[in-house]
């Protein structure tokens, strides 16, 4: 898939760092693309009651884990090998970060998928159940967003996914207290919601990964790391 | 895994679109056209200016090797000229200390001063000059006397000592500076030709700072070292320039890196950005930078 | 596969082809080293066959009494009557003493035939110095005539033409039996000037000549010499002047040499008035010889002085005369001292331009100084390779052996001081 993003890592001189950084970028990609599958899996087990899905979900953290070592080992020997510098750098050491943060969101999947089983275990009527589908799908497509961002180096997506963030926590707010009601409501539900607010709260983590993702990718378009910055700050320099 | 793998290949094709961002970070082709004459992206002025160099062009014959550069040097920076081979680099480096003077063809155009005075007056004295800018070569390139002589030439020419128990002082500090005395205080009388070519390199500085000087200049000093050597050599810029202004030209750009707090950028005679080292080598500014540093071309 | 295997063969059979050219062209390197070695064993055996008995003298050694009746003395006391006497007289009394059966004005004009003509002025000077010796008798040696000389030291080389009478060989033969007649080693030829007579002359005056010669050459060519290289190299600008001056001088270097005699002559001798034959004039012609080649030399030892050493000096602040006198002239100096010794050696072996200054003369004494009159060892060769007399053959070998020698011996001079000063630390 030639294309102009390949270009920008891919014309130096030595064609083997082309390769290397391309394969560093595909794997990266890849390893996103199948964190995703898990988040949007585990939801859904949850959602659907699907406890095979959710056994599914915590088989497939493993080859999570595998990829991030690999990924991680890729890194370092581009390091070694290579010394990049200016965007190069940028690149290998944002992946590195987002590497990290992608396999936190497949344990947050790996943990929404356990609770998943032990919901669908009791085998009751789902209550908060919209509001994580809801926070479900706005975290997964904020975490695709920030993937994309990446793909294509598009600094302004990536903020896009940054204020996504902000929408995302008041979300979480809203859903834990209306879950706070259910449970002064029907003090017989507490271990159910308590359950689902752990599944809340990995989303909610999952958000903040993403918007760490975004970040990163500003940081590599950018040149400038703008992690705990105003969001003024980010967008002066997203223009620039 | 396969399975997985066709369902991401899918998703990344549809991520397949140009952005603004990927355009501007493309890959331009480096060419002249990419650069204003005399115009320097960054920081290419100081206060404390040691050199003030303005508008320097440099001719050699017909053909124009340096175009318009402005450039201020701190006094006890280090700053790391680079950029790909015929930049033009050593030739601006050679006139700090008049070393093209004697190339007939060649002539400087521009303002060129050290300390506010005039380096190419006519009335300068260009022996005065070069006590005051020294300069370490490529090649490491030893007188083939002693290495006591080597290191006392200087003084001795430019009248520094008067009795022999000043010289041995001043014959020790440069080498104790140079980080070789204690490798050869037992041989002050050996060939210093029958050195390592690190310890060549290392002498031929000593060389340079036994006249005192307020600016060295060193034009690939490591080129022809070997690891171990340019680590010991680097370490050694890093303690000179406490009291020394440095300037070192060199095609290593992990070297400028290392050493050097600002670092130029050369093209084509053309000085293309000047900037914190820290910043040239995570974010340079203009692209031509970029690509030079990353690989991209050379 | 079958194609790396046929490329594999195509090499292989190249392969041979470029070894067997190699062996070609070190089998001709070495046929023309082997020429080159033969000519040379040639030329050498040739002059050491011929020249080596020039290193040896012919003497007789006779009993001469000193009575003053033979020799026509009244008053053996009266200087002027011992200025006067007859030496010859107790020489030939001594010879018949050997051969009492010779009598005869033509068995004594052969007796007197084996004797040197200088002997009888030999035993006057002996005589004429010591008064006391008069009435006594003496062991005298004397050189032995050119013809009996020959006929000792040739007589089975039929390449030489005897002189001598078969009765003249057959005492010679018998004197040399009893020991009368001798050869040992020519010390006359290291201590005497030339001469009339082969076996009186000598080589001293023409190697004292040329000592003088290349003694004004050398501290004439030298200096000026290198500093023109100096100059030229370090300071002229690079101008049409300086590529024109550059063009002359090497030039100069191919002019042939009796054209520096020319000018010598008319220069030196007719314009400035300098005396004929004398070794200053003969050492300024063979300087204006030397001098391009001292120059050339000297600029390329100058131009491989590499020119990191220069940055250097320069470099540290040093001025264009101390880089030169302090760098690049120690550097050069092996290079320029070997070309001036290679130069000087050329004007060791040069004739031509020496015959047209009138150093071709025949002089018999010593030269004691720059100005006296003096020959040199080639023109001296050159002129006993044109004498008549045989003794004159191997002499001219000898003196050739003598001029080999020094040559050799500067180049090796030449060697040992780049060996010494090159040693580059």
């Amino acid at each position: 898939m030639p294309t102009q993003q390949d270009d920008v890592y891919g014309d130096h001189i030595s064609n083997q760092f082309n390769e290397e950084l391309a394969e560093l970028k595909t794997e990266f990609l890849k390893m996103g693309g199948l964190v995703e599958q898990q988040l949007m899996d585990a939801v859904q087990a949850l959602i659907e009651n699907d406890s095979q899905l959710a056994e599914d979900v915590r088989a497939r953290d493993k080859a999570v884990d595998r990829m991030e070592v690999a990924i991680d080992e890729e890194a370092t020997r581009v390091i070694a090998r290579r010394q990049p510098t200016a965007r190069d750098l940028r690149l290998v050491v944002s992946v590195i970060k987002m590497v990290n943060d992608l396999e936190r969101v497949g344990d947050e999947s790996k943990k929404i998928a356990k609770f998943a089983i032990g919901l669908s275990e009791e085998g009751q009527a789902p209550r908060g159940y919209v509001e994580t589908r809801h926070i479900g799908n706005h975290v997964a497509s904020m975490l695709h967003d920030a993937l994309d961002a990446f793909a294509r180096l598009d600094s302004e997506q990536a903020l896009r996914v940054m204020k996504e963030d902000k929408r995302v926590d008041e979300e979480y707010q809203a859903a834990t207290r209306t879950l706070l009601t259910f449970m002064m409501e029907d003090t017989r539900n507490i271990s159910r919601c308590m359950s689902v607010m752990w599944v809340l709260r990995a989303l909610e983590r999952v958000g903040d990964h993403a918007c760490n993702i975004a970040e990163n990718v500003i940081f590599m378009v950018k040149g400038e790391d703008i992690r705990h910055t105003s969001m003024e700050r980010a967008e002066e320099v997203v223009k620039r | 895994m396969s399975t997985l793998n066709t369902s991401i290949t899918t998703d990344t094709a549809q991520r397949e679109t140009t952005t603004q961002d990927a355009v501007s970070m493309a890959k331009e082709k480096p060419a002249e056209a990419a650069i204003e004459y005399g115009k320097t992206v960054g920081t290419p002025f100081a206060d404390d200016a040691k050199f003030c160099l303005r508008d320097v062009e440099v001719f050699y014959g017909d053909t124009q090797a340096i175009k318009g550069i402005s450039l201020d040097i701190a006094r006890n920076e280090v700053i790391a000229f680079i950029g790909p081979s015929g930049c033009g680099k050593s030739t601006f480096l050679r006139c700090l200390n008049r070393m093209n003077d004697s190339i007939d063809i060649c002539r400087v155009k521009g303002r060129l001063e050290l300390d506010g005075q005039d380096l190419y007056d006519p009335k300068r004295d260009v022996v005065e000059l070069r006590a005051r800018v020294g300069m370490v070569f490529q090649k490491p390139n030893p007188f083939p006397k002693s290495i006591y002589d080597n290191v006392a030439y200087g003084p001795r020419i430019h009248g520094l000592a008067n009795r022999k128990s000043e010289l041995d002082d001043i014959v020790e500090d440069s080498l104790r500076k140079a980080g070789l005395w204690n490798e050869v205080k037992d041989r002050l009388d050996a060939p210093a030709t029958g050195m390592s070519g690190g310890q060549q390199q290392r002498l031929c500085i000593a060389r340079t700072i036994a006249v005192s000087p307020e600016v060295v200049l060193m034009d690939e000093p490591c080129s022809a070292l070997d690891p171990i050597a340019t680590a010991k050599v680097e370490e050694l810029i890093a303690e000179l320039s406490q009291s020394y202004t440095i300037i070192i030209v060199t095609h290593s750009m992990q070297q400028a890196a290392r050493v050097s707090h600002r670092t130029a950028y050369f093209h084509l005679g053309h000085l293309v950005e000047v900037n914190d080292t820290d910043k040239v080598f995570t974010a340079p500014e203009h692209e031509l930078t970029e690509s030079y540093i990353t690989g991209r071309f050379g | 596969m079958t194609n790396s295997t046929s490329q594999a063969e195509i090499v292989r059979q190249s392969l041979k082809r470029r070894y067997r050219k190699e062996r070609r062209f070190r089998a001709y390197g070495i046929t023309a080293i082997a020429l080159a070695i033969t000519a040379l064993v040639v030329l050498f055996s040739d002059i050491i066959s011929k020249g080596h008995t020039g290193f040896l003298k012919t003497t007789v050694t006779l009993e001469v009494t000193f009575d003053p009746e033979i020799m026509y003395l009244e008053d053996a006391t009266d200087p002027a009557q011992i200025r006067n006497a007859d030496y010859l007289a107790p020489l030939m009394a001594a010879l018949k003493r050997e051969f009492p059966e010779v009598s005869g004005r033509s068995g004594e004009r052969a007796l007197k035939g084996l004797l040197n003509s200088y002997s009888s002025s030999e035993v006057k000077d002996l005589v004429v110095a010591n008064p006391a010796v008069m009435g006594t008798t003496q062991t005298l040696t004397f050189v032995a005539s050119d013809d009996v000389d020959v006929f000792v030291k040739h007589r089975d080389d039929s390449s030489y033409s005897l002189k001598l009478t078969e009765e003249q060989q057959a005492w010679t033969l018998a004197l040399m039996e009893r020991g009368v007649i001798d050869t040992s080693f020519n010390d006359v030829f290291f201590t005497h000037g030339d001469s009339r007579d082969p076996g009186h002359a000598g080589v001293l005056g023409a190697i004292v000549g040329s000592l003088l010669t290349m003694a004004v050459t050398l501290l004439l060519s030298f200096p000026i010499g290198v500093a023109a290289a100096i100059y030229l190299e370090e300071f002229a600008p690079q101008n049409r002047l300086t590529d024109f001056i550059e063009v002359n001088i090497n030039n100069l270097a191919a002019v042939p040499s009796i054209i520096f005699g020319l000018l010598g002559l008319a220069i030196f001798i007719n314009l400035f008035g300098m005396p004929r034959s004398v070794p200053v004039v003969g050492g300024l012609v063979l300087m204006l010889m030397t001098l391009p080649t001292i120059i050339i030399s000297s600029r390329a030892a100058i131009k491989s002085v590499p020119p990191s050493i220069r940055e250097a000096a320069e470099g540290i602040g040093a001025s264009k005369m101390q880089v030169v006198l302090h760098h690049v002239l120690p550097l050069a100096m092996p290079g320029m001292l070997t070309g001036s010794i290679i130069g000087m050696a050329q004007a060791l072996g040069e004739t031509a331009p020496l015959l047209l200054i009138g150093m071709v003369a025949f002089i018999v004494d010593v030269p004691d100084g720059f100005f006296s009159s003096a020959t040199v060892l080639p023109v001296q060769i050159f002129l006993w390779a044109g004498s008549p007399e045989l003794g004159f053959i191997e002499r001219a070998s000898a003196a050739i052996m003598v001029l080999l020698t020094f040559l050799i011996s500067m180049n090796a001079l030449a060697i040992w001081l780049r060996k010494r000063l090159e040693r580059r630390w």
